[in-house]
């Protein structure tokens, strides 16, 4: 390279305004690499599957307070009502939402007894409507049948016999072979037995923070409970329409509960993954203002520098260096001071996230990661003194003859 | 002098405009950056009963499974089980006592043309109110006595009070709850303590409550039980089978005066748990825990990682700020050498020299430090409408952040000015007038 | 050989416009040593730089070595500057982050001579000027003359046919001047053409040829005796 070495030995001299700028450039790679992987991994987050047909799907809450109410009767006038109506596809009882934020849940183990190890599992209870109503996807197996179908009171300790569960649920308890969950008996609260009879390709838990959010397991119950869920799908479009003209049908139908959060699913996939979509906007601010920082700061810096130096450039220009030569002079001038900031970056984005890491349990950062922060901020550095050094090339050769 | 060295550094800072509106940015970003991350920290993290929360103390007993130690034996659980806490109430070996839950009910209005009210509740002893200082507009909570004889008492928030009675004096007049007549006795005036400390088990930063009732009512399943609960062991069926369960569900809190009556309550708490060996409960080792308010707070962990982690990024972006700012001051100042030289050989010292960089440099911080402030209250505002609810009053700017955002902004201005202006001072003067 | 014709040079600034060359001719041949006085603001810089090629002008013809100057982009002037021509200026110009190696290196990297090559020139045009031994040091560590003499090494090393030369001894007292003249006389001899800015009567009578500038024009001075040129001065 041209002048590497003239150059390298210039900066020598002015090592403490180098540094300065390398270090910017080093604190602004780590930073940028570990918001950026922040960011992804937030996003991969969100894009998870709920398992549920989200556009066409929305929920109400029901609440009942009148007293002597039959809750079961009304419970089946309520289904048929909502199933019956134009548009419809389907509905069901429900007792949580996936990505609600609230639900139940229990656990499943190999073999009865209390020292067993158990692995736990949302849990909804719901009928034979359900696969329909969510738009789930019966991946192996059968599903409930409208007999397998029990009623449950407040406070019931006993479990139905059958489940259908996820299949990420049936990984994680038959990890040799999901398929092989079919058939099989496990069992709930320590030592009921239940036979798992249908899997699920997918269908999250209420709780979009935790480990197992993958898991769930659907059981037969009509909940005879004050409170509980009825979710709806409907036809492609319908659902909007289709929200108020159910919700009035149900308040109007008797005056003794309260129907209420009338909600689309799609709406509580924002609502449940708000914070992660507020960081990654913020994350997202701060990368690029801290770019834009450490590239005005460049440009500050070698405008400053270059007015400096501006006899000395002209001398150049007078012992016959070209426009294009002192352009290139300072671009170089930046690839080197760039490349030992990116250099030390590098060390730092992976020191921060190592920090990282073992504060906030996050995940270790991919090499490409890196190799994308370098690439940027080589570019970055070089738009950055791109004017400068234009400014420089302009400088008229005749300053060099100027006294003052 | 001060005046003298202010005017130069304003003409200073006009003349090279451009640079210093560059160094005013990157100083306000960075404060403005910190100071919104600072704030969320600092008002999750802040103390949100000050005046007694090191004698309010969380009871935790470690009732839970022998085979699978609740949070990997960490910790004892974090709620308590309904028979321990009726128990711990009975004893009433604190100053007061507090066993609470979390509730929702319906309220049917008298006047037919108004909706059921769905309402968000707690169940709680007498002792909360005056344990927990919390402020009435109406009447005061209801005594002991109330609890004793299972009365249908109710206290209402402001907001509440104003849905069913306009606002107006309600003490004395009736609700209809669940379907049972209860006697309104106090009337709460705004009290939103952040973190909601009292109870922090379905979120630490939630609203206080619509109602508080006598915790009796949900024994006596007058009302719902709302909130989070965990059990290890099954339950048998029907309420009373559950509420004997070793299910956690309810939170347990006492006031204690001294240290002194603090270790006695330690004492009595492991003397209890001993006791209750005998039936074959708490098969663990004995881990009972007494945590004040703050203690409490930190142990459940209540300042969000996001924040945290925020805090730590925006401090780095701070520092690449400041460095900015170091390189930019140590451009302007060697570029001022010839005048440098100049003053030095019309009789500055370099003491003069050094104050009249340094205020040039503060001049820049205050101006940055005014940015910062804008923007951090921006950047507030920014957090709330981005976090919604989960922010809501975690992201306001008092005064004492405010200052703090100036003072901030001035000594790290000053910080970054000390080697530029250092370096200026030590410029040779006999060299800048020779070589022209 | 140096020829030229007519040249005007026109500053245009926002309300005025400064006449400094009026039709300037000037011939200078292969191996002169021409000396240019003239009081303050005649024109002689102008004239310098345009010689020079830093500048441009704005109508006539000027020819260095048989070429028309006035047809380079600036591009063709920086590599004639670099080949044809070495400066000498008033205040060195010498860069004081880099050391005399390297300060007479530069001009040699712009005309793109291999390591060997460069290290040959640098190390033979010090030896010329007498400062073979301090390749190391910094600008700042040398006295004026001493610096001077670097630049003239740093203008030799290209092996320039003219050496334009502005107020070279103007800020070196006089005995360093004498110096300095006498390494300029020197280098005459071995063949390069200079030509010399100077306010300097002395310093100008030691030239083989002076002209005046006076109001942007040319005006031939014949040899004087120190008694005529005092009067002058």
């Amino acid at each position: 390279m041209l002048e590497t070495g003239l150059i390298l030995r210039a900066l020598v001299r002015n090592k403490i305004g180098a540094m300065l700028i390398a270090l910017q450039i080093a604190l602004t790679m780590a930073i940028m690499v570990n918001a950026i992987f922040m960011i992804q991994d937030r996003q991969q987050q969100m894009q998870r599957a709920s398992g549920l047909d989200e556009v066409n799907t929305f929920y109400l809450t029901n609440t009942i307070f009148g007293q002597d109410y039959n809750i079961i009767s009304h419970l089946q006038t309520d289904l048929n009502m909502i199933r019956n109506t134009p548009g419809v596809v389907d509905a069901i009882q429900i007792n949580a939402v996936p990505l609600s934020g609230s639900g139940w849940s229990m656990a499943l183990q190999h073999q009865p007894g209390e020292d067993q190890d158990a692995v736990g599992s949302a849990i909804y209870m719901v009928d034979e409507h359900a696969i329909n109503s969510m738009g789930l996807e019966l991946i192996a197996g059968t599903n409930f049948s409208q007999a397998d179908v029990e009623i449950r009171k407040d406070g019931q300790s006993t479990w139905p016999a059958k489940t259908i569960i996820t299949k990420a649920f049936a990984q994680n308890l038959y990890p040799d072979d999901w398929q092989s969950a079919i058939g099989k008996t496990v069992y709930i609260s320590q030592n009921q037995p239940m036979q798992i009879i249908g899997v699920i390709k997918a269908m999250q838990a209420p709780w979009n923070g935790w480990n197992g959010v993958e898991r769930s397991m659907l059981v037969p119950f009509h909940r005879e409970s004050k409170g509980g869920y009825y979710f709806i799908r409907t036809e492609p479009g319908q659902r909007d329409a289709l929200m108020p003209i159910i919700e009035k049908a149900l308040a109007e139908s008797d005056k003794e509960r309260i129907i209420r959060r009338v909600t689309t699913v799609e709406e509580t996939r924002k609502r449940s993954y708000q914070q992660q979509n507020a960081t990654n906007k913020i994350l997202m601010t701060v990368v690029i203002t801290l770019t834009l920082i450490t590239g005005f700061g460049i440009v500050g810096l070698a405008i400053f520098s270059i007015n400096r130096r501006t006899k000395q450039i002209g001398t150049r220009r007078a012992l016959g260096a070209t426009k294009g030569q002192i352009m290139r002079y300072f671009m170089m001038e930046n690839f080197l001071i760039s490349s030992v900031g990116i250099l030390i970056g590098s060390v730092g984005a992976v020191a921060l996230n190592m920090w990282l890491v073992n504060t906030f349990n996050l995940s270790p950062i991919s090499f490409e990661l890196v190799a994308f922060g370098v690439v940027v901020l080589f570019i970055v550095g070089q738009l950055a003194v791109l004017y400068p050094a234009r400014k420089a090339a302009m400088i008229p050769p005749a300053t060099a003859t100027r006294t003052v | 002098m001060f005046n003298y060295y202010l005017r130069l550094a304003w003409i200073s800072i006009l003349r090279h405009w451009g640079l210093s509106l560059l160094m005013v940015c990157a100083i306000g970003l960075g404060i403005g950056a910190a100071m919104t991350t600072v704030t969320v920290n600092y008002l999750m993290s802040a103390n949100p009963i000050p005046e007694k929360s090191q004698q309010l103390y969380y009871v935790q007993l470690d009732s839970w499974d022998v085979n699978h130690p609740f949070n990997d034996g960490l910790s004892p659980p974090d709620q308590m089980t309904f028979t321990d806490a009726t128990n711990l109430m009975r004893a009433k070996k604190a100053f007061r006592q507090n066993v609470q839950a979390q509730a929702f009910g319906v309220i049917e209005p008298e006047n037919p043309d108004m909706l059921p009210l769905i309402v968000y509740g707690r169940a709680n002893s007498a002792d909360f109110f005056p344990m927990f200082n919390v402020p009435f507009i109406y009447g005061s909570g209801w005594s002991s006595t109330s609890d004793d004889n299972k009365e249908f008492v109710v206290v209402l928030s402001k907001k509440t009070n104003e849905k069913l009675f306009g606002g107006e004096d309600s003490v004395g007049k009736s609700i209809k709850l669940e379907g049972n007549i209860f006697r309104v006795v106090g009337v709460i005036d705004n009290w939103q303590p952040k973190p909601r400390f009292y109870d922090i088990s379905t979120g630490a930063f939630n609203d206080s409550e619509d109602i508080f009732v006598p915790f009796h009512l949900i024994v006596d399943e007058k009302i719902s039980r709302s909130g989070n609960t965990n059990c290890w062991k099954p339950a048998g069926d029907g309420f009373q089978a559950f509420l004997a369960s070793e299910c956690i569900w309810t939170q347990f809190w006492v006031e204690l005066k001294t240290q002194q009556d603090k270790s006695d309550y330690l004492q009595f708490l492991n003397a209890y748990v001993q006791e209750q060996k005998q039936f074959g409960r708490f098969q663990r080792p004995i881990d009972n825990r007494l945590s004040n308010v703050m203690q409490w707070l930190e142990s459940q962990e209540v300042v969000a990682d996001d924040a945290q982690m925020m805090m730590a990024m925006s401090f780095m972006f701070l520092i690449v700020c400041l460095l900015n700012t170091v390189g930019l001051l140590l451009a302007k100042f060697l570029g001022k050498a010839p005048e440098i030289g100049l003053r030095q050989a019309l009789g500055a010292s370099k003491r003069t020299l050094f104050s009249q960089y340094i205020i040039e440099s503060a001049c820049i911080g205050i101006l940055g430090g005014i940015l910062g402030l804008i923007l951090a209250y921006l950047g507030l505002q920014g957090i709330e409408i981005l976090y919604g609810d989960s922010m809501k009053d975690l992201a306001t700017l008092d005064s004492n952040m405010a200052t703090l955002a100036v003072l901030l902004a001035l000594f790290s201005t000053i910080l970054a000015g000390l080697y530029p202006t250092w370096r200026a001072c030590n410029i040779q003067p006999a060299q800048q007038l020779k070589s022209q | 050989m140096l020829v030229m014709k007519n040249i005007n040079k026109i500053f245009q600034t926002a309300d005025i416009q400064t006449h400094a060359l009026r039709d300037f001719c000037l011939q200078v041949n292969e191996g002169d040593f021409v000396s240019v006085t003239g009081p303050s603001g005649s024109g002689k810089t102008t004239f310098l730089n345009i010689a020079g090629l830093l500048e441009t002008f704005t109508d006539g013809e000027f020819l260095l070595d048989g070429e028309a100057v006035g047809q380079l982009n600036d591009d063709g002037r920086s590599r004639m500057r670099n080949e044809k021509i070495g400066f000498i200026f008033q205040g060195f110009n010498l860069i004081p982050d880099l050391n005399l190696y390297d300060n007479v290196d530069v001009p040699l990297r712009y005309r793109g001579f291999n390591a060997k090559e460069r290290k040959r020139r640098i190390e033979e045009s010090l030896e010329r000027v007498g400062l073979a031994s301090r390749l190391k040091h910094l600008p700042s560590q040398l006295s004026g003359g001493q610096q001077q003499r670097v630049a003239i090494a740093r203008a030799l090393a290209t092996s320039p046919r003219f050496l334009l030369a502005d107020e070279p001894t103007g800020n070196l007292d006089s005995e360093m001047a004498q110096g300095v003249m006498t390494l300029l006389e020197e280098i005459n001899q071995q063949g390069t053409t200079i030509i010399m800015v100077t306010h300097d009567a002395q310093l100008a009578q030691r030239a083989k040829r002076t002209i005046q500038v006076k109001d942007g024009r040319v005006s031939e001075l014949e040899k004087v005796t120190p008694i005529m040129n005092q009067a002058i001065a």
